[in-house]
């Protein structure tokens, strides 16, 4: 049995779904055992719980103490009366199971029909697995048929969420009480499952993804659940976890992996063998076919013989060696980390007006102005293999200890993986801002795959600079004051010129009106063919209405009304005004006829 | 060059005092009248600015409308283009000369704001 006061720490691998095929990820760890375990020894305050304890610590392999409990022949009748169509699925069940647990005969045959028939009545899903659990207990010799598609009717109406989970809408329990019937019942009648791997997978998601129980009766479930996984003839998940961080370095060499079932026991029985290791990066196959070897439980490989690089690795790997395996082939992504050392520094101080350094020195105090540069070079290689490396992070720091001012630069590397940082002063003087002194420069080194990141101070450098600013306040200080408020400006209205110009110029616009009645008396235009006819004078006030409506219209109307008024006084205007001009025409046109006349008989 | 410039130009205009009958002198008397207050309109634009600039342009559109109206209701009463406008008689043409002006007074006044 398991030892329930080791508490072991492992850190669970969430393996990334690829392409390939779901693994599990979630599992009982040890300390999950240990807890579920604890839970079910709570002292029993009723038939219930005494179930469910002792029945659930014998599924974890713990030992219970013994029951003798005494039947009489009454009980007995009551037991075998309680098995038919009429009562409920849990009736029948708790009857079937006192009776075999008592080694009272029962008849199988009857109970199936019985269940099929409640089955067709109570359509849920607990009913079911009831039945299903209550069909474990029976004569192997009896006709199943009826009872075994109830397995994979159930596994439809599972949820599948996201492609991880699988559980039924009405929880945990009922999800792990079908897995544990399910199984039993397989077992029981010799027959595989008809679970397919994947949903074996999400199944073993949903059921342990819950790590602290809320009763006794979901504890107990889970327990069945996780001793059906790990202990059945057909299907058993197997969980792959690296042991401590997925990591190999110089004094690391191995790789250790524990191979467990679901309760956390490992697998002895399996050959664990990696497929193929490649390079994250360039894709480089480092192995393949490499077998781990087996010490104390735990499967190891040394990983550092086949001198990989530093950087990511990912490991395909494959658990053979039982049939009734499933999620045997896992994907994991491994660390190879190395460490660094910087070879080859040079500091020199370049005079601006040439390009060539003037001196190579160490380290030492340095004065540098603004007509110089200051440079820097240097390599990074790895300690193991003498390869030159890139890491992620290399910064130049430099900080003043009088104001606390840090500036950062980043030194990159060129072609040959030749680290060079070059600090022009007077270009980078609004970094400084201004401020002349002592400033510590520091080389960071750091990276995912470095061991020994690298804070060095390199040298102390005084830095002068021309036309020093007396010391503003670091701006970082006034960076989280509020900021001084802004005022809406609304909208000025435009500048109108002077009221003398818009006068004058109104004036000047209307006079060309005065021109117009020189003009018209000057040709002697008049109105003394005006005929004061009631057409006539009803057009002119009409007309004279509608020019008064513009106006009313430009200072007091919108649109509407004024269509309004318009159209009322149009029309009118309109019907004297055409009575008007009809009468005219017909006046005009006697005239011309009689001046035709005239000319006519002048010209006999 | 500028002789023969002079002497079309007091050629027109004899022929224009003589020839043109009294009605139309009455509307190209308007039509300058027209003119010029369109004209006086740009160049108080140019020179002081287009401020109100929808103001502007309704007045301006005005006289540029009540141009085009003018010249089409002379066009149409000029007995010598009678034979254009066989079905048009003069006061329908002025009919139509006041209802246009109608309608494009109703939009100027609309935009002048």
């Amino acid at each position: 049995g398991l030892d329930p006061g080791s508490l072991f720490s492992l850190v669970l691998l969430t393996v990334a779904l690829g392409a390939q095929a779901l693994t599990p990820s979630h599992h009982l760890s040890l300390s999950d055992v240990a807890r579920l375990q604890a839970l079910l020894s709570q002292p029993f305050t009723d038939l219930a719980s005494a179930y469910y304890s002792i029945v659930g610590l014998s599924k974890l392999g713990a030992s219970v103490a013994d029951e003798n409990i005494p039947v009489s022949n009454e009980t007995r009748d009551i037991l075998l009366a309680a098995v038919s169509e009429d009562s409920t699925v849990t009736q029948i069940f708790r009857a079937v199971s006192a009776l075999s647990s008592l080694g009272l005969p029962l008849a199988s045959q009857e109970v199936v029909g019985a269940l099929v028939a409640r089955i067709a009545k109570e359509d849920n899903v607990l009913a079911i697995t009831t039945a299903l659990q209550t069909a474990t207990r029976l004569s192997q010799q009896a006709d199943f048929g009826g009872i075994l598609e109830e397995i994979e009717d159930l596994a439809a109406r599972l949820d599948d969420l996201g492609g991880v989970y699988l559980q039924f809408e009405e929880g945990l329990e009922a999800t792990a009480l079908f897995v544990t019937a399910a199984y039993t019942l397989s077992d029981h009648v010799d027959t595989e499952p008809p679970l397919k791997e994947d949903q074996v997978i999400q199944l073993v998601n949903s059921v342990f993804s819950k790590k602290s129980w809320q009763s006794l009766s979901e504890a107990f479930s889970v327990a069945c659940a996780a001793a059906a996984l790990s202990n059945n003839r057909f299907q058993v998940p197997v969980i792959v976890s690296a042991q401590g961080p997925a990591t190999v370095s110089h004094n690391q060499p191995i790789l250790q992996l524990l191979v467990t079932d679901v309760l956390s026991n490992p697998l002895a029985s399996a050959s664990v063998v990696v497929e193929s290791a490649q390079a994250v990066v360039s894709k480089n196959v480092i192995l393949t076919q490499a077998p781990f070897s087996l010490r104390d439980g735990i499967f190891e490989l040394n990983f550092m013989t086949s001198q990989p690089a530093s950087g990511y690795y990912q490991f395909s790997v494959a658990i053979t060696g039982d049939t009734r395996l499933v999620a045997s082939q896992v994907e994991l992504k491994v660390k190879v980390s190395t460490e660094v050392a910087i070879t080859n520094m040079d500091l020199s101080v370049v005079d601006k007006d040439q390009s060539i350094g003037t001196k190579t020195s160490r380290l030492g105090r340095k004065a540098h102005d603004s007509h110089q540069n200051f440079a820097m070079t240097f390599q990074l290689v790895d300690v193991n293999t003498g390869v030159e490396l890139t890491p992620h992070q290399t910064f130049v720091r430099l900080h003043n200890h009088k104001t606390g001012q840090e500036v950062v630069f980043v030194a990159e590397p060129d072609s040959k993986n030749l680290y060079k940082f070059e600090l022009d002063i007077a270009e980078r003087k609004s970094e400084f801002d201004s401020m002349s002194g002592t400033y510590t420069l520091h080389l960071i080194v750091g990276d995912a795959t470095l061991e020994n990141p690298i804070l060095w101070n390199v040298a102390d450098i005084v830095l002068k600079f021309l036309d020093e600013e007396a010391p503003a306040a670091i701006q970082s200080k006034t960076l989280y004051m509020p900021k001084p408020d802004i005022q809406h400006l609304f909208r000025e209205p435009e500048k109108k010129p002077p009221t003398v110009v818009s006068n004058a110029f109104t004036a000047l616009v209307l006079s060309p009106f005065l021109l117009l009645l020189i003009l018209w008396f000057k040709l002697g235009a008049n109105i003394s063919n005006f005929s004061l006819s009631p057409s006539a004078v009803l057009f002119h006030v009409g007309h004279a209405c509608m020019l008064g409506l513009m106006y009313v219209y430009w200072t007091h109307l919108n649109m509407f009304q004024t269509l309004k008024y318009l159209a009322i006084i149009g029309s009118l205007t309109f019907l004297a005004g055409n009575r008007m001009l009809a009468q005219k025409a017909v006046k005009r046109i006697a005239a011309e006829q009689s001046s035709r006349l005239a000319k006519y008989r002048s010209l006999r | 060059m500028s002789n023969s410039v002079i002497s079309v130009i007091s050629r027109f205009l004899e022929e224009y005092t003589t020839k043109t009958s009294n009605k139309l002198k009455v509307v190209d008397a308007y039509l300058f009248y027209i003119l010029l207050t369109g004209a006086l309109q740009f160049l108080y634009c140019l020179l002081v600015g287009t401020f109100p600039f929808n103001s502007f342009l309704a007045g301006f559109i005005l006289c540029v409308g009540a141009f085009i109206l003018g010249v089409c209701l002379r066009i149409q009463i000029n007995p010598d283009n009678k034979g254009d406008f066989l079905s048009i008689s003069q006061e329908r043409a002025f009919a139509d000369f006041l209802l246009a002006h109608t309608v494009l007074h109703l939009v100027v006044i609309n935009f002048i704001g």
